[in-house]
């Protein structure tokens, strides 16, 4: 019988591994995007979630979700740096002129992509969840002595360096979406002509509405929607 | 009509090759792609030059030993169609024509235009056949096979192994090959017995050939002179998975 290690190592159980890693990866940025788009509810619905989000299940339950992100996390970069390794190696030679006819930017930089957006989690974390970047923001609390989300986001992004940097890692993410989410269903195996031309659509489509809903919020600060 | 012509030359596997120009005039449109190398190469001859060497066979579209990248596309610019199929008329007097091997670590040059691409049949020793005892033949019809089934598995079966998708592929990958390979068996009563076999031991070893994996950009598909699906390819990625799981060898 062949070993699990074999098994693992072969392209397209590394490519399922990227598959299952990636749909946890936007599952979680869809309820990320749901908490997120509380601010617009105003201070008091976002500063209880906050405190919700810590204190659920005794405070286990955010450890349990941070720890499944992390391992998703770094599996997903390892197959992806591994696979895209080999593959730049399986193409060491390029024709001198090569004309793409179905592949996009979005698919082609895949790696480059999901790179960036691993630099700028390591920075948004610093940021919102650490409080070691911009720190003065972070260390604040409303009446209720409870850590100040909503200020801390609000007043955030009144820098426009912290704008400039958040709208360019979502358009970063953007692109990797646009190709991540229905290839991953690909590499699943679900493909079937009844609904594989919907599915390619609503790939691009659902992760283009990820970036949008993230983008609108400060950009809701920005216009004075959000105060 | 008269076309320049850029084509690449190498000599041999372990010279560096490079892109050489040349002018060839009174292309007749009526010749097909390969009849225009011909053309070339009574040139080349008669100025004592060695000849292009490109690979060709039937020369009917069927055996898949053509192939060659026509401005940047493998077998050129015309849909479903191989390299020896395509004419000139494709073509317009005054064009400028790049043409270039396959381009893939498992598909090292031999010589100008031809690659070795016997990385193909390695993978089809692995897996693409089913076992069958010899003796009397079986009864015709014995087996039951579902028209959808049977259909499907002469889409794969269409693959004339040519190469054209792992040219394609930004990553070399030969997944559209392996898959249609596997699927036009896996479709069929008599592929099931070595089905999970089969799955593992072809992926194995077009890994270990040196292809690169399936970024889902389907090149390929659009490539393929057969026009086969990339749903091909996510049925192999069911039987790898199912294999890996549930598998016994």
């Amino acid at each position: 019988m062949r070993s699990f290690s074999v098994v693992w190592n072969t392209t397209i159980i590394q490519k399922w591994v990227m598959a299952i890693t990636g749909i946890c990866l936007v599952v979680f940025l869809l309820a990320h995007l749901s908490g997120n788009l509380l601010v617009f509810l105003g201070p008091e619905h976002m500063n209880a979630y906050g405190v919700e989000l810590r204190e659920m299940f005794h405070g286990a339950a955010i450890w349990v979700v941070r720890l499944g992100l992390i391992v998703a996390l770094i599996l997903h970069v390892l197959s992806g740096i591994k696979l895209a390794r080999l593959n730049r190696g399986a193409k060491a030679v390029r024709n001198d002129k090569v004309e793409h006819r179905t592949s996009t930017i979005a698919s082609r930089s895949m790696i480059y992509t999901g790179l960036l957006v691993v630099v700028y989690v390591v920075y948004h974390l610093a940021h919102f969840t650490w409080g070691v970047a911009h720190g003065e923001y972070y260390h604040v609390v409303d009446h209720l002595g409870r850590h100040d989300v909503y200020r801390m986001v609000v007043d955030s992004f009144h820098q426009p360096l912290i704008t400039i940097t958040y709208v360019i890692a979502m358009i970063v993410t953007g692109l990797h979406l646009n190709h991540a989410i229905s290839s991953a269903l690909q590499t699943l195996g679900i493909n079937h002509p009844r609904y594989t031309p919907m599915l390619r659509l609503a790939g691009p489509a659902l992760g283009m509405l990820i970036v949008i809903g993230f983008l609108s919020i400060p950009l809701g600060i920005m216009f004075g929607l959000v105060k | 009509m008269n076309l320049r012509l850029h084509i690449w030359r190498q000599a041999g596997p372990a010279d560096q090759g490079m892109m050489k120009t040349y002018d060839l005039a009174g292309v007749n449109e009526h010749m097909s792609f390969l009849e225009m190398l011909d053309v070339l190469n009574e040139q080349l001859l008669n100025a004592g030059e060695e000849p292009v060497a490109f690979e060709h066979d039937c020369r009917e579209g069927i055996c898949g030993t053509c192939g060659m990248v026509i401005n940047g596309r493998p077998h050129g610019p015309i849909a479903r169609t191989t390299a020896c199929q395509l004419h000139m008329r494709s073509f317009k007097d005054g064009d400028e024509i790049y043409i270039e091997p396959w381009r893939a670590t498992a598909f090292p040059v031999v010589r100008d235009l031809v690659v070795d691409r016997s990385a193909f049949d390695r993978v089809i020793q692995k897996g693409g056949f089913i076992s069958a005892n010899t003796g009397t033949a079986p009864d015709g019809n014995a087996i039951l096979v579902p028209k959808t089934d049977a259909d499907h598995a002469m889409d794969a079966a269409a693959c004339i192994g040519c190469g054209a998708c792992v040219a394609a592929c930004p990553n070399a990958s030969a997944m559209l090959f392996v898959s249609a390979k596997m699927g036009h068996l896996s479709y069929l009563p008599q592929g099931q017995a070595e089905r999970s076999t089969r799955a593992m031991n072809m992926v194995l070893q077009m890994d270990a050939e040196g292809f690169g994996g399936c970024s889902n950009h389907y090149e390929c598909e659009a490539a393929c002179p057969k026009g086969i699906s990339v749903e091909f390819i996510a049925r192999m990625n069911r039987d790898v998975a199912a294999s890996a799981l549930f598998g016994r060898d």
